[in-house]
């Protein structure tokens, strides 16, 4: 059977992708609290 | 601390990687694209343990109405979704070049499947319910239901599938591989545990700053 | 008051409203008939292919209909404001689940012995010896179906979208349950004895009872606030 290289880095390269995708959302999101704790923080 | 375990997962998603790819050696039958199972299987046992903490979580939210139980499953639910649509991805990308189709109805596909659509259920759940209260207790007992479907599932796919009718083509469990192939398969069981560790800590940090932020 | 009497008097109220209004028996009745021709226009004219589909046309017609029939169970209560009412009864709100997964049961009976004889009659079933066996396998699917239905139907009932989350949520849950009844029937109908599915009637048996005790154990959480 062919050895379908392809097929094996389309699969890691999706997992690869998604995961990354979903780690930079939560670093993204983590981010934006921060920054809005702060500007309320200098408000009080 | 968090970022400890986040480097530590690093570490251990990279070794596993080198065990898939220049360990493990090419299978006899399938050839190199059975290294997708290094992916796909871990995949699955991080559902599996998602879904797990997401029943405990639930049971003990409604046994003692702790927030931080809540948090968890809810956490956990998502981190669960997300690794059982790779599960999923990562399975028909490997059934097409060996079966030569990209959707088969086989046992472990068709359980996932039904895994996945519960759970997706279960954050759409969440996300139309505004009470934050009502929302937390009503996620738990779909949390817990879907958890004791879990075995139901698996028995009914299963038979719907072998009896009558040769099993699938699916890899059996490592009882019956070559070390070498469960050796692999065991750091990226590691390292893919370590990483839903860190996704769910992370996530779970953000709900509760999320709530405190609109308290 | 004992629990099982207010179980009961949650039947007896449903059945009344029913009875005088009789707003969803009616309805079902009527779109059990139309998915009679849906399901005829859907498959053709074929009778080898219709046959061979039969049993899983069947657990379709029982589906949308206890899809729709049951998604009502509690909307009857918040369009009357008694809600409220249910939820400030003193003692085990379990009881209250009970009565309606009965109340359910009966509805889902009713409408399936229906669908039955227009099974029989439109697609031409001999279903006098098998008849026994079916309502054994029709019994332990729909109970299933209905514990899980009627526990979601309250969680659904407050929620805006509720048409739309309620299959979303129940079918997924109800797939091992649909697998087990399509497949027990398939055999029943051939004439088979039920001890050829044993596996498939005591995995039905199994969810009966997990789903039943998870509603009655979870159902205070639910009517709470």
């Amino acid at each position: 059977m062919p050895d379908s290289w392809g097929f094996v880095l389309a699969a890691y390269g999706l997992a690869a992708v998604v995961l990354i995708a979903y780690w930079r959302r939560l670093v993204r999101r983590e981010r934006a609290l921060g920054a809005e704790h702060r500007s309320t923080v200098r408000r009080a | 601390m968090v970022r400890i375990v986040g480097g530590v997962t690093l570490v251990a998603l990279a070794a596993g990687l080198v065990m898939a790819f220049g360990v493990a050696p090419r299978e006899v039958t399938q050839g190199n694209v059975q290294r997708i199972m290094y992916v796909h299987v871990p995949s699955v046992w991080v559902a599996y343990l998602a879904f797990a903490v997401v029943l405990v979580a639930s049971i003990v939210y409604l046994a003692r109405r702790v927030d931080g139980a809540d948090r968890l499953a809810h956490a956990s639910a998502e981190v669960g979704v997300l690794f059982t649509g790779l599960t999923i991805a990562t399975g028909s990308i490997w059934g097409k070049p060996t079966w030569g189709t990209w959707w088969t109805w086989d046992a472990r596909l068709t359980s996932v499947s039904i895994l996945f659509v519960m759970y997706l259920g279960y954050l759409l759940l969440r996300g139309m319910i505004e009470d934050p209260d009502q929302g937390a207790r009503y996620a738990a007992v779909l949390g817990i239901v879907a958890a004791f479907n879990i075995p139901l599932v698996h028995f009914s796919v299963y038979w719907w599938r072998t009896l009558h009718q040769p099993p699938s083509l699916m890899k059996p469990g490592p009882g019956t591989m070559p070390g070498v192939i469960v050796a692999a398969l065991m750091v990226n069981f590691v390292a893919f545990s370590l990483l839903y560790v860190y996704f769910v800590a992370k996530r779970v940090n953000l709900l509760r700053r999320e709530a405190e932020a609109a308290a | 008051m004992t629990f099982a009497r207010r179980a009961f008097i949650v039947v007896w109220k449903d059945l009344l409203v029913e009875r005088r209004s009789k707003e969803t028996f009616n309805a079902l009745f009527f779109f059990a008939l139309l998915l009679l021709f849906v399901f005829q226009f859907a498959v053709g004219p074929d009778r080898e292919r219709l046959a061979g589909t039969l049993p899983g046309l069947l657990w379709l017609g029982f589906i949308l209909t206890g899809l729709l029939g049951l998604g009502r169970t509690f909307v009857v209560e918040r369009e009357n404001d008694c809600w409220e009412a249910l939820r400030l009864a003193p003692g085990d709100k379990s009881a209250i689940y009970v009565g309606k997964l009965a109340g359910n049961l009966l509805l889902m009976f009713v409408v399936e012995a229906i669908l039955v004889v227009l099974f029989g009659i439109f697609f031409n079933l001999d279903l006098a010896g098998v008849l026994p066996a079916l309502v054994v396998v029709i019994a332990l699917g729909t109970v299933a179906f209905a514990a899980v239905g009627t526990l979601f139907a309250a969680m659904t009932s407050q929620v805006r979208a509720r048409e739309l989350l309620f299959p979303v949520l129940l079918l997924p849950v109800q797939a091992p349950v649909l697998l087990a009844t399509v497949k027990a029937t398939e055999a029943v109908l051939l004439g088979e004895p039920l001890g050829s599915v044993a596996h498939w009637l005591k995995l039905l048996g199994a969810a009966d009872v997990i789903f039943v005790a998870v509603g009655v154990l979870t159902f205070d959480f639910v009517l709470e606030g």
